[in-house]
């Protein structure tokens, strides 16, 4: 007796139920975790077609808009990825094996000081919202915010020094390129304690590759920390489609009454 | 038919759109991997808050004093993209609580799962919640 067309009966049954699920499912949702987006290109069955070709803004250039997040914790952990040897700096290179030592315990984030450039794009869902003289980011993580703006400003000079810095982006071609830095010190480039100062320099290079997958290649510069600038490991994000975000408070903090650190 | 459909709907669904786990903590740094921890109690509250979930429970020991137990979950964000809400899990509920330690010796701990005594039924499960572990 074969059992494989009873269970693909089931399985089709199951299917069905599961799109007769979805269907319901925006009406259904208390918030907007699940929500039909205009403008979404799909498939026959009404999915979201994650494969399809990148949307271009009215200007004429790829649009980044969209809710991302990261395929994987690991840039979250270790920026440069792993085995590979950072030029750090000797008081550099003590400060992060002493983070390393006492498993990040005294990360920035346990203060609820959010994540920084980049590493605040490594772990929550971010909204990109594309307009034509700024690129707005919208960060789950504490509710907070980037504006890359592509008016053609320059970076300011002398500026007040700033957690997240002050970013412009430009196109080359289908790529925005993003330059920031005023960085105030204190945010750690990754939770594995990579450490900067306020001479860091950060580029940025967006590239969305189709509807749902975009990349980003980052340099890290910052001549009072590493001997040389250093490419972190190429990152890729997933689109969140039919989702909108979640707000986030640091109103419940109760980690670092019990913090002890080492491994 | 239909509830076995679903909980295979969900198994799927869940292993299929789990974020990574967002770890504001370093978790080396508050939990001993080599204290993992099994108590059953009643909920006695439940703190759907950023940027932990925390629930408690009274547990009872065979003398009959009671502790209170603090375990923390992910942020309620990664537990409402995995289909849980602030009401899967009620005041009163028995649940049998697996988790990880705190080091500090204090009655807190990491939750990995939450089952409901009574039914078996799991509440929680942070292996579907997160990619990564905390």
């Amino acid at each position: 007796m074969s059992l494989l067309p009873t269970a693909l009966k089931r399985l089709s049954y199951c299917f069905l139920l599961a799109a007769l699920i979805h269907l319901q499912a925006p009406a259904a949702s208390a918030q907007w975790i699940h929500v039909t987006l205009a403008g979404t290109p799909r498939t026959p069955d009404g999915k979201p077609n994650l494969a399809a070709p990148v949307p271009t803004a009215p200007d004429g250039k790829p649009d980044l808009s969209g809710l991302w997040q990261v395929d994987s914790g690991k840039y979250l952990q270790n920026l440069a990825g792993e085995g590979v040897q950072v030029p750090l700096l000797p008081w550099a290179a003590a400060v992060y094996k002493g983070r390393q030592s006492d498993s990040g315990k005294d990360r920035p984030s346990v203060h609820c000081m959010p994540h920084g450039v980049p590493d605040a794009m490594l772990v929550y869902p971010f909204k990109i919202v594309q307009t034509p003289g700024e690129v707005i980011v919208l960060e789950e993580e504490f509710n907070q915010y980037r504006q890359i703006l592509t008016d053609g400003r320059a970076l300011p000079q002398d500026p007040e020094p700033a957690w997240f810095g002050y970013s412009v982006g430009k196109w080359e071609g289908d790529t925005l390129v993003v330059e920031v830095a005023g960085f105030k010190e204190g945010s750690w480039l990754d939770d594995g304690g990579y450490p900067h100062t306020d001479a860091l320099h950060i580029t940025e290079r967006l590239h969305r590759l189709t509807f749902g997958t975009m990349e980003m290649n980052i340099t890290i510069d910052d001549p009072k920390a590493y001997s040389k600038p250093w490419q972190a490991a190429p990152i890729h994000f997933k689109l969140l489609p039919d989702s909108d975000l979640i707000e986030h408070l640091c109103e419940n903090e109760q980690d670092l009454q019990h913090l002890q650190g080492g491994h | 038919m239909k509830t076995r459909c679903i909980v295979i709907l969900l198994a799927i669904g869940f292993f299929l759109t789990a974020p990574p786990a967002p770890a504001h903590h370093a978790f080396a740094a508050e939990y001993d991997v080599d204290k993992p921890i099994k108590l059953t109690g009643s909920v006695t509250k439940i703190d759907w808050r950023n940027p932990h979930a925390w629930f408690y429970i009274d547990v009872k020991d065979e003398n009959g004093k009671i502790t209170n137990w603090g375990f923390e979950l992910p942020t309620p964000n990664t537990l409402m993209r995995a289909g849980w809400t602030r009401n899967s899990m009620k005041i009163g509920d028995m649940v049998i609580v697996e988790g990880t330690r705190s080091k500090d010796g204090t009655a807190n701990a990491n939750a990995k799962t939450v089952t409901l005594s009574d039914t078996g039924k799991k509440l929680f499960d942070t292996a579907t919640a997160t990619i990564a572990p905390e």
